[in-house]
Order: structure tokens, then C-alpha cells, then sequence
């Protein structure tokens, strides 16, 4: 079996042959490329399922072996210096190769209907795939250099694939953003690496890991240079995971296709920093301080991402939060030190996170027709409800994937959530009561985005929507239905009917042939066409939502601790994941401190999911079907009648619902500060360079001009001009000699 | 080992045979164009034979001598000879002028004059690069301005004028220094005038003359390679110079800066180098800085793409002054890799405003549509630039990063600093690249260029830009390719600085 081993390096380089085909054929030929379209699509889902096959192979054999390296080639660049590239296998590699690859597989297929429509359908798989190849790399890396290479190349794609849709102005600043803000990760990965390699004199995994061990009966290395290192490389994976003060690029990367968002938030892009984390973790783990700090960004990013999430408008966008907390959950797991817990919460979050964003993709898609391709509208949950009844399969997919994210028992994301709550209150009281409380959150905005999206009525037919950012009592209405103030639904319409549309104001027509065109900005769509409804997908679209709706159903058991009572002493847990990683884990020396015996297992889930329900409890309320709403309005106002404090709850609920809605304001505080700053810099160089180089060049050039001109007046060859300057100068001679 | 005058056959050909162009028959510009292909291919051909057989790679010494009297009042020799400091650079102007002579293909006006000066510079830049002589030296960096200027006073834009006589009055400023250290170094010392550099390597200074003479030649090659204060000519003249110049300019003849800083500065010289390397460092950090955001300030596409070359700059200045063995092999890898990387922005740069006929970025937008294949091969270049993995431009980055970190001659805390400015630039570089290319090619803007030429790019157009980005990849993945020509001279060029 050894021999399987041997051929490791195979996995990420699978697909690149498809993609060098397609890439030249697209530059080349691309009239006889583009003909061949959807041929091309189906070598690339063959190639990345060998690769599936292989690292299923590879895992299979890893649950009874031991993790591989080997080295393959170099760069030399002395004899002091080289680098090398080879393949590090183990656990943890191997879970994220399935990850990637089945993620990836899915992605692929669904994308193939999803854009089969579009006219960059080969560019999109070039990239796509190519977005795979370096993920694997990154995966399989055994050196920091090799994971720094993978790692750009990952941000790269992600530019490409965030910016794919190019006319569009958004798009186009997204991708620059997201560029830029995993650059600056990059910036501290980059000295990260560079200091570890001054520190150790090594860039290879086991080396460092070896000094690391050594570290820790030393009491740790507490220098400061270390924890800097430390710190800097954590900036690298806070950047990618989109961790609190580098997360403004995730919600902004929605403006990609969709299977992007999926690829992106679920097995690829974001999964790389927590990759970065687990791998490191040996390392980090004698750092103390480092440790810590994690789990505070972990924290924060968590409540935050929640926090923001709760009333967007955009489906893609309010996902794209609940990513973001959700990777606050792991990294929070990884900073406590539970390994283990962070992983699973990797792989199951990823499944449910594909699901849901492969079935908002369906949404959308579904939804374009009517309302017209711009995301400001196709995207916008406003303009959904009741899709139930239209896109049946969908829905319930996307429930299930919503139940999961929530945290409802025997869906993938209760086990490790879980997990994760019940060592975060082991950890600290503090954590875990801001990591419980986010699981209600959770609950709450998940099914706020399920209820907005399939329950009640379709809103489309009922108004013409104008897509104004002023229009703030409309968003008060979505925010809780509930009109504050007297203020009737009415109203609202008739204000945001008369208001300014940023898109053409003409009454929109019909338009029977709906091809997706690149950049149509002025779509014109829907409120005459009465009898337009949404559709169910394709089947390409189905599939990989049925088959990830498997992967969330179960994936939860992998990590199920089947708990022996009393009967085995310390041998308690037999769950596979752990027995995946055992040795990992005994390589981090990681204490079991997940050993949770079943009381305290039923107990933290019994509070967990009564957390998550009442969080769904209370989005029910909130934004339930429009029948329970009328229903349930007499009680929430027999609840506020008399209350003194509504008001004060009124303003609170705005303030939150300002506060979540303008991102936090954290991304207008950049646009402020850094923007604006690193454009007075801009300005100041300009102006240093423009007044004092070129000024002093210029100063220096136009007197010798001017010397030379005067020169060449007075060397003109006139002998009276001579005689007067003789004359002149023999007289002031004489006038001062004299006197 | 035969006899045969490889490199003086080399550095006369292509002058040789551009002055007979004007012997051709007056048949318009084809002839012209064809004949001057294929001389450069010839020349390019033959420098690969003549490499690939006649020198030995493991050898660290200077190889395919030539040495022939010329004047012998004060000892002029012919000196010719290469060693693996300059064969990575004479291949490198070997392939970039074939290209730029392809790239000048649209050029009728005054065609044959054109294309002879392109090839007194092919000629000038292989004799520059293959001298063993300091006079020679110094007369091939002379011979190299006058076709600059010209090229740039008649085929340049609308300012042609004012950057031609700016160009040619900084570079002739340095040139002064140059001559007075050529001069001072002659001279010095022994009651006859010896030029030779193999002599000279081993002759000693006093402090004080060293660090005069040092100073001297710094400024020369400042002036080219550029270093800031002095880059002011390289924005106006990239501003203005035909695209095929630009090519030129960027990609060999700056690179004659950070060529002359290792080969007479650090090898000459290396007291004076040892003392005045922490400053380089420094500047190359600011320049880093300092560039990358001057950059961001341009309007005109064309000057972003000279600051960002500035920029880059940086990395050769800091990789020479770490004297390390590591940094020094990085600078040397980024003269190449920015050899081609610059050359072919600028070559992008001049055909995509060629066609539009706009230079200002914000008029520009939505480009991508009528011009993708320039809108891909823009963006991969950029992302070369910006030093993505698996391209040149990032091992280079990096071996200068590691030599940097590696280097004893300083200090922990300094040492910290000064990588922290150079990342720092390494965030700036995407934001000025990056917008550059989402304000020209991304978004829909249909604007009113009336009779635009919005025609995507040909087959030449498309076989140049390809022709430099195989190597441009080759060295990303393989760089030991490129490495290998240098190491072992490096090696024996550093073991004067620390002696075991």
C-alpha cells in the first residue's frame, strides 16, 4: 500500500493539465475553445475525482498509519540556502483533501449549470479549477515557503473568481479589496516565516515542530521576538479566515458567482488560514500568550460576524457573515487548544456552508428571471418569500443546511458546535458565554434568512422595488415587519415607489429571452408579468445540493463520541475522527480534555439547543409567514402594550439593526482611515516627489537656461555691446579707484 | 579551447550590420524590418552556441578572454571576457532586444535609422556587459546613451524634447563621476596607467580615496539604475519613449546600473562597499516606500508602471547591499526577472494606449471587453509583478528577503525594520498595480474615442508576450535555472568580504 504514498504529489497537480489546455486554448483558439464549451467542463470533474479517489485512498490508510513526508525537489540556491518542495500527508492533510476535493467536485457540477449561460463559462472553470489545484497544494505542503506560495496563489484565484464578473464596478473594487486585505495577511505570513526561519534556521513542518517541543520544557520560549513571529504569521491566517479586523473582504467577495461564495466560505479560501492555525498549532501551542490572543480574535469575530449578520438584505451577504462567525467558532477552538473540535467543526460547518450557498445560488437563480440579474435585486431577500411552494427542493435542502447551522441535534453542525461550547465554558466562563449566546444569534439569523427567503408570500408581485439606500423605513420593515410608529406597510411602498432608483426608472417590461448577460445593469423586470413564477433548478444544480444534503445529514458522526460509560478507563472515546487523528493529536500532546462523559454531554446540548430554538423562536416571531405574523402581533403587543420601554426598544432595535446593516461601520472607519490615509501618503510623496526632486532638477536646469541665454546675449559678437560693457565696467573701476 | 573572438564577434555584429541598412535597397519598411529580425535572432543564436559550448559553468573565473592592444599610450586594451555575473544579463539583451525589435514592427517613420540605433544599443549593451576594461567600460555606457536619445527625441510623444534632454543630462551628469573614478582609479597607484579589471581587483586604496571613488561611480550607476533622488529622468522618459525603447530601457538598461554596482562597486571596491552597504539597504527600503506610493499617485498609466519599476528597483539595491551570498544571487535574479517583467508591462502599456489613444487613467475603463487577450496578458503580467508565487518575481523577492534576514553584517533590530519596510511595500505594490488595472479594464464605461482602434492584440503581439512569459514562469517554479549561472562567482566574488 505503500506505494499510494509515493504518488501523493499527484493529488494537487491532477487538474492542471485541463486547466493548461483550456487556459492556452482560451488565448490561442478561443473561438474553438469556446465551441467545445461544456466538453471541457467534464475532463475537470473527472480529474478532480481521481483526486478525491486518491486522497479517500490516502486517508483510509492514514487512519492506521502514521503521517509521510517527502521531499521531492529543490531550489539551491547555495549550499546554505535551499528550498524544498515535497508533500507532507497526515490527518490533518488528508481531512482537508476530502474536504476540498468532494466540495470542489460538487461546486463544479453545480456550476456548470449555473453558469451555462454565461459567456466566461471556460474562463470560469479555468479558474475554478485552478482555485482547487492550489488549495491541494496548499494542503499538502510540507514546508512554510510551499504554503506561502500556495497561499498567494489561493488569493490570486480568489481575485480572478471575486472579479469575474469584470464590467461590474462592484465587482471590480471587491476584488481589489479582498486582494489587498489578504495582502496585508500575507505581509505578516511572509515575516512570519521569515522569522521563524531566523529563529530556527528552518522552514520545513517537522523541524520547526521538533524545536518547538523542545520549547516546551523550557517553559515555553517567552521572547518577544518569538510571539511577534507568532503573531505575524496568526495575521496571515486572521486575513484568509476573515477574522475580525482584516473580515471586510468576505461579505464584499459575494459579488462573484455564486459557486465562488460557496467554494470560497466553504472547503477553499477561508478554510486555508484555520488550515494555517491546525498546522502551526505544535508551534503556537508553547505560546501561551499567542494562544490566548487567538481565542479573543476567535471571540470576537464570532459575536461580531453574528452581530452583522442579522439584518442584511442581501442572502449571500447575511451568509457570508454567519461564515465569518462561524470561523470565529474554530478559531476560538483552535486557540483553547481543542484540535480537535476545530477541525470538526471545519469539515461539518463546510458541507452545510456549501449546502446553503448552493441552494441560495438555486435561489437566485430561480429568482433572476423575474427580478432581473443585477445581485442588487436577484440577491435581495426583500424580494423573496414563499419560494417554498415554487423551488420545493431547494427549500427544503436549504432548510435542512439552516437546521444544521443552527445547531438542531442530528444535523452535522450540532456535534462540533457542540464541542466547541462545552470547551469554551471548560476554558473560560467569559467565552463560553459569549460563544453560547452567539449559538442563539445563530439560530435566530439563520432562520431569519430562511423564514425571509421561503416563507410567506412572494413579494416581488406585490411592489416595484427600488433599490435606494436611503429608503431606511424599508429597511425598518424588513428588520422586523413590525412598523414602528404608526408607520403602515403601505406607506413604505408608496415612499420607496416614489424614491430616487438608482437603476432605470422606466416601468419594466417583459423580457422573454433572459440570458445572463455580463453586466446588465439596467434589467428591467417584473411587476406586470403576474403569472411569472419562480422555477426549481436544473438538475445539475439539484445533485450537488441532494448529495451535500447527505454529507450534513451525516457528516455529524465521524465525530460522535460513542461514550463507553465506565466500563473503559480513559478509552472513552472511539469516535473515528479522533481516531483519525490520534496521531496528531498525541503529537500536539494534547491532553484529552474533550473526554466528556455523557451527563455533561446531554446537559451542554440540552442548553445549547434550547439556545438555538429559542433563537428560532424569536425569528419566527420576528419574520414568520404572514399568517402566524398577524397572529402573533397581537401578543407581541399585548407583550409591548403598556410597556413603558418600547421606545427605548424601538431605538435599540434601530440601533442594532443601523449598526448591523452599515457593516459595523467598520468598513466605512477603514475607507476613512486607511484609504484615506494611505492617499495622503499618496499625495505627500507626489507632492514631494513633483515639488522638491523634480523642483530642484527644474531649479537647477532653468537659471543655467536662463545663465546661458544671458551668455549668449552678451557673446553675441557686437563690437558695440563690447565697447559699452568696457566702457561701463573702466568707468565704475574709475568712479570707485578715484573716490 | 579554440581561439575564435566569440565576444568580439558578438559586440561588433549588430552595429556592424545595422550600418549597413542603409546600403539596402530602398524598398519600404519590410526589408528593414526583416533584415534587422533576423540579424538580432542571428546575434541571439549565436550568443546561445557560443555559450553553450565554449563556456564552462562550474568555472568561477572569467571565461572566453579576449585582449587586444588598442591604444597603447595609456594602455587600452580590447578586453573582452565573460564570467556568470554578466552571461544571465548579455542573454537577457540578447532576448529582450529580439523582442523589442519585433515590437517596433508598427514604426515607419524614418525606419532604418530606427532600426540601426536599435542595434548600435544591442551592440553597446553586450560590449557593456562583456568589458573586462574600465575604459571600455566606460565608453560602452557612453555609446549606450547616444542611440537613447536619439530614440527618444524622434520617436518619443508629445514631450519628447524636454525627457530626451533630460535623460541625456542626468545620465551624462553621472557620467562625469564615472569618468573621475575611471580616471582616479587608473591612475592610482602604479607609475603606469593600468585599466585592466582583473589587475584592479586586487590593488587597495586608502580609505579615503576608496570611499571618493566609490562614491563617484554610486552616483553614475544611481542615476541609471535609478536611486532615489535621482530617478526623476526614468517617469518622463518611459512617459514619452516609444514602447519598443521602453522595452530597452526597462528591461537591460537599467540593469546596466546594478551590473556596474556589483562589478565595480562590490567587486573593486569592497572596503568602501562594506561601509557604505548599510545605507544602500536603507535606501533601497525607502525607495521601496517611496516609489509604490508615488506610483499610486500617477495618472498617466505609463509613468505608474515607470515608479513601479523604481519600486522594484529597491529589491536589486537592497539584494547588493546585504552582501550575502543569498541577497546577492536575489539581486541578481531580479535584474532578470524584472528584465522581463518591466520590459513587457511597458510593452502592454504602449500598445494598449496606442490603441486607445489615452493615457490618463481615469478616462480609461471597461477595456477588457473589445481587448481581452491584452486585458489576460496585462493582468498575468501584473500579478508577475506584484511578485506572485510561481512567477520571477517573487523568488527573487524572496531570496532578497532571505538574504537580508540572513546577513551578519547587521543588527537584529535594523535588520527587523528594514524587512518590515520592504513588506510593507509589498502591500503597496498590489494596491497600485491592481487599481491600475480594474480603472483601465474593468467596468463598462463606453467612452467617445472617435476613430479608436480597438482592435485586441495580433499574433506578433501575442507571440512576444508569450515568448516572455514561459521564461517568466520558468524561473517562478525553477529558478535554480537562472541561479545556477551566477552562484558560483557570487561565491567567489563575497569570499573578499569575509575572509575565513
Amino acid at each position: 500500500m505503500e506505494h499510494t504514498y509515493q504518488y501523493a504529489w499527484v493529488i494537487p497537480l491532477l487538474p492542471l493539465p485541463v486547466i493548461m489546455s483550456m487556459g492556452f486554448g482560451l488565448i490561442l483558439i478561443p473561438t474553438a475553445t469556446k465551441n467545445l464549451r461544456r466538453i471541457w467542463a467534464f475532463p475537470s470533474v473527472l480529474l478532480l475525482s481521481i483526486a478525491m479517489v486518491f486522497s479517500v485512498q490516502l486517508s483510509i490508510q492514514q487512519i492506521n498509519g502514521s503521517s509521510i513526508y517527502q521531499y521531492l525537489w529543490s531550489w539551491t540556491v547555495n549550499n546554505d540556502f535551499s528550498l524544498e518542495f515535497g508533500y507532507l500527508i497526515d490527518p490533518l492533510t488528508s481531512i482537508m483533501l476530502i474536504l476540498i476535493t468532494t466540495v470542489g467536485i460538487l461546486v463544479l457540477i453545480y456550476s456548470d449549470g449555473y453558469m451555462s449561460h454565461d459567456e466566461g463559462y471556460l474562463r470560469f472553470f479555468v479558474y475554478i479549477s485552478f482555485f482547487n489545484t492550489s488549495m491541494l497544494g496548499l494542503v499538502t505542503s510540507s514546508n512554510l515557503i510551499q504554503i506561502y506560495f500556495f497561499w498567494e496563489l489561493v488569493g490570486m484565484c480568489s481575485y480572478l473568481l471575486i472579479g469575474f464578473w469584470f464590467t461590474r464596478p462592484i465587482a471590480a473594487s471587491a476584488c481589489q479589496k479582498a486582494f489587498v486585505t489578504n495582502r496585508v495577511g500575507d505581509f505578516g505570513l511572509l515575516l512570519g516565516i521569515l522569522g521563524f526561519f531566523w529563529i530556527t534556521g528552518s522552514l520545513e513542518f517537522r523541524d520547526l515542530f521538533k524545536i518547538a517541543n523542545n520549547w516546551i520544557p523550557n517553559n515555553g520560549v517567552n521572547s518577544l521576538l518569538t510571539t511577534l513571529c507568532a503573531f505575524l504569521l496568526f495575521l496571515g491566517a486572521v486575513a484568509k479566515s476573515a477574522q475580525f479586523p482584516l473580515h471586510v473582504w468576505l461579505p464584499d467577495a459575494m459579488e462573484g458567482p455564486t459557486p465562488i461564495s460557496a467554494l470560497i466560505q466553504a472547503a477553499t479560501m477561508v478554510a486555508a488560514g484555520i488550515f494555517l492555525l491546525a498546522r502551526l498549532l505544535p508551534l503556537f501551542i508553547s505560546l501561551p500568550l499567542i494562544m490566548s490572543f487567538i481565542s479573543l480574535v476567535g471571540t470576537i469575530t464570532l459575536f461580531l460576524g453574528a452581530t452583522l449578520a442579522l439584518a442584511q438584505r442581501d442572502i449571500k451577504r447575511s451568509l457570508a457573515y454567519s461564515t465569518m462567525s462561524q470561523l470565529g467558532y474554530m478559531m476560538l477552538a483552535l486557540g483553547i487548544g481543542s484540535y480537535q473540535a476545530a477541525l470538526f467543526h471545519l469539515i461539518t460547518h463546510a458541507y452545510s456552508k456549501a449546502l446553503l450557498f448552493l441552494g441560495s445560488g438555486s435561489v437566485i437563480h430561480s429568482m433572476e428571471p423575474l427580478v432581473g440579474y443585477s445581485p442588487d435585486k436577484s440577491q435581495n431577500m426583500v424580494l423573496m418569500g414563499g419560494l417554498r411552494k415554487y423551488i420545493p427542493i431547494t427549500r427544503t435542502t436549504f432548510l435542512w443546511g439552516t437546521l444544521s447551522l443552527c445547531g438542531i441535534p442530528p444535523l452535522a453542525c450540532f456535534w462540533s458546535k457542540d464541542e466547541i461550547l462545552s470547551n469554551s465554558w471548560l476554558y473560560s466562563p467569559f467565552f463560553g458565554i459569549i460563544a453560547s449566546f452567539t449559538a442563539g444569534l445563530t439560530a435566530f439569523y439563520m432562520f431569519r434568512i430562511y423564514l425571509l427567503t421561503f416563507d410567506g408570500y412572494l413579494r416581488v408581485h406585490f411592489q416595484n422595488y427600488s433599490s435606494t439606500k436611503e429608503s431606511s423605513l424599508y429597511s425598518i420593515s424588513l428588520w422586523g415587519k413590525r412598523i414602528p410608529k404608526g408607520v403602515n406597510r403601505d406607506f413604505v411602498l408608496s415612499t420607496t415607489k416614489s424614491g430616487v432608483s438608482f437603476f432605470s426608472q422606466n416601468i419594466p417590461k417583459i423580457q422573454g429571452n433572459t440570458r445572463n448577460r455580463i453586466g446588465s445593469f439596467t434589467t428591467s423586470f417584473g411587476a406586470k408579468n403576474t403569472f411569472a413564477y419562480p422555477h426549481e433548478t436544473g438538475n445539475t444544480m439539484l445533485f450537488p445540493l441532494l448529495i451535500l444534503l447527505l454529507f450534513t445529514l451525516f457528516i455529524g458522526f465521524i465525530g460522535i463520541s460513542f461514550d463507553n460509560g465506565g466500563i473503559g478507563n480513559g478509552i472513552a472515546e472511539l469516535t473515528i475522527l479522533s481516531k483519525w487523528l490520534t496521531p496528531s493529536i498525541n503529537f500536539t500532546q494534547e491532553s484529552s480534555n474533550s473526554f466528556v462523559n455523557s451527563y455533561e454531554f446531554i446537559t451542554n446540548a440540552i442548553s445549547s439547543v434550547t439556545l438555538a430554538i429559542f433563537g428560532l423562536f424569536i425569528a419566527y416571531i420576528f419574520y414568520g409567514s404572514a399568517y402566524s405574523f398577524f397572529q402573533n402581533l397581537d401578543l407581541i403587543n399585548s407583550f409591548y402594550k403598556g410597556n413603558p420601554k418600547k421606545e427605548f426598544l424601538d431605538q435599540v432595535k434601530k440601533n442594532i439593526y443601523s449598526w448591523s446593516y452599515n457593516r459595523g461601520y467598520i468598513d466605512i472607519f477603514y475607507t476613512r482611515v486607511f484609504t484615506l490615509g494611505i492617499r495622503g501618503l499618496t499625495e505627500l510623496t507626489e507632492f514631494f516627489d513633483k515639488g522638491v526632486i523634480y523642483g530642484i532638477t527644474n531649479g537647477v536646469g532653468l537659471p543655467s537656461f536662463c545663465i546661458g541665454e544671458e551668455i549668449k546675449y552678451v557673446g553675441g559678437g557686437r563690437i558695440s555691446s563690447y565697447l559699452f560693457f568696457f566702457l561701463c565696467y573702466v568707468s565704475l573701476f574709475l568712479f570707485f579707484f578715484l573716490s | 579551447m579554440s581561439y575564435f573572438p566569440w565576444l568580439t564577434i558578438l559586440v561588433v555584429l549588430p552595429i556592424f550590420a545595422g550600418s549597413l541598412i542603409f546600403f539596402l535597397p530602398h524598398k519600404g519598411n519590410k526589408v528593414v524590418r526583416w533584415y534587422t529580425i533576423s540579424i538580432c535572432l542571428l546575434e541571439f543564436l549565436l550568443m546561445t552556441y557560443a555559450f553553450c559550448y565554449h563556456f564552462q559553468l562550474e568555472d568561477p573565473l572569467i571565461q572566453l578572454k579576449e585582449d587586444y592592444k588598442w591604444i597603447d599610450v595609456f594602455d587600452f586594451h580590447w578586453r573582452l571576457g565573460i564570467d556568470g555575473l554578466s552571461l544571465g544579463s548579455i542573454l537577457l539583451t540578447g532576448f529582450i532586444t529580439t523582442l523589442a525589435t519585433l515590437a517596433a514592427w508598427p514604426i515607419t517613420r524614418n525606419s532604418r535609422l530606427f532600426y540601426f540605433l536599435m542595434l548600435a544599443m544591442y551592440s553597446g549593451q553586450i560590449g557593456l556587459f562583456s568589458s573586462r576594461d574600465l575604459l571600455l567600460f566606460f565608453i560602452m555606457w557612453e555609446l549606450e546613451l547616444i542611440p537613447v536619445y536619439l530614440l527618444l527625441s524622434m520617436w518619443g510623444g508629445k514631450r519628447r524634447l524636454y525627457s530626451a534632454t533630460k535623460f541625456i543630462l542626468y545620465t551624462a551628469g553621472g557620467s562625469i563621476f564615472f569618468l573621475i573614478g575611471v580616471l582616479g582609479m587608473g591612475l592610482y597607484g602604479s607609475n603606469e596607467p593600468g585599466l585592466d579589471l582583473e589587475r584592479l581587483i586586487n590593488q587597495s586604496y586608502p580609505a579615503t580615496l576608496e570611499i571618493l571613488l566609490y562614491f563617484g561611480f554610486l552616483i553614475a550607476y544611481a542615476v541609471k539604475l535609478p536611486i532615489i533622488p535621482l530617478h526623476t529622468w526614468l517617469p518622463d522618459t518611459h512617459g514619452e519613449a516609444h514602447y519598443s525603447t521602453c522595452m530597452l530601457l526597462a528591461g537591460i538598461l537599467l540593469k546596466m546600473g546594478a551590473y556596474g554596482l556589483i562589478r565595480i562597486n562590490m567587486e573593486l571596491l569592497p572596503h568602501a562597499h562594506y561601509l557604505f552597504s548599510p545605507w544602500l539597504v536603507i535606501i533601497g527600503a525607502i525607495q521601496i516606500i517611496y516609489a509604490a506610493s508615488t506610483s499610486l499617485g500617477q495618472r498617466n498609466f505609463k509613468k505608474r508602471i515607470a515608479y513601479s519599476s523604481v519600486s522594484h528597483m529597491g529589491f536589486i539595491i537592497i539584494g547588493i547591499g546585504s552582501i550575502t551570498n543569498i541577497g546577492l544571487n536575489g539581486a541578481i535574479l531580479q535584474i532578470l526577472s524584472h528584465g522581463f517583467i518591466g520590459a513587457t508591462l511597458f510593452f502592454l502599456a504602449g500598445t494598449a494606449s496606442d490603441r486607445m489613444r489615452l493615457v490618463y487613467l481615469e478616462e480609461l475603463g471597461g477595456i477588457s471587453i473589445p481587448m481581452p487577450k491584452i486585458f489576460t496578458m496585462f493582468s498575468s503580467f501584473s500579478m508577475a509583478s506584484l511578485a506572485l508565487p510561481g512567477m520571477s518575481g517573487f523568488v527573487a523577492e524572496l531570496v532578497v528577503f532571505f538574504g537580508l534576514i540572513t546577513s551578519p553584517k547587521f543588527l537584529l533590530m535594523p535588520k527587523t525594520l528594514i524587512t518590515f519596510v520592504m513588506a510593507i511595500g509589498m502591500i503597496l505594490t498590489p494596491i497600485y498595480l491592481l487599481s491600475m488595472l480594474r480603472q483601465m479594464f474593468y467596468g463598462y464605461k463606453l467612452f467617445n474615442v472617435p476613430n479608436a482602434n480597438f482592435v485586441d492584440s495580433g499574433p506578433r503581439e501575442l507571440f512576444i508576450l508569450i515568448c516572455i512569459f514561459l521564461p517568466v514562469i520558468g524561473i517562478g517554479i525553477y529558478p535554480d535555472f537562472v541561479l545556477s549561472l551566477s552562484v558560483d562567482r557570487v561565491e567567489a566574488l563575497l569570499s573578499n568580504y569575509y575572509p575565513k
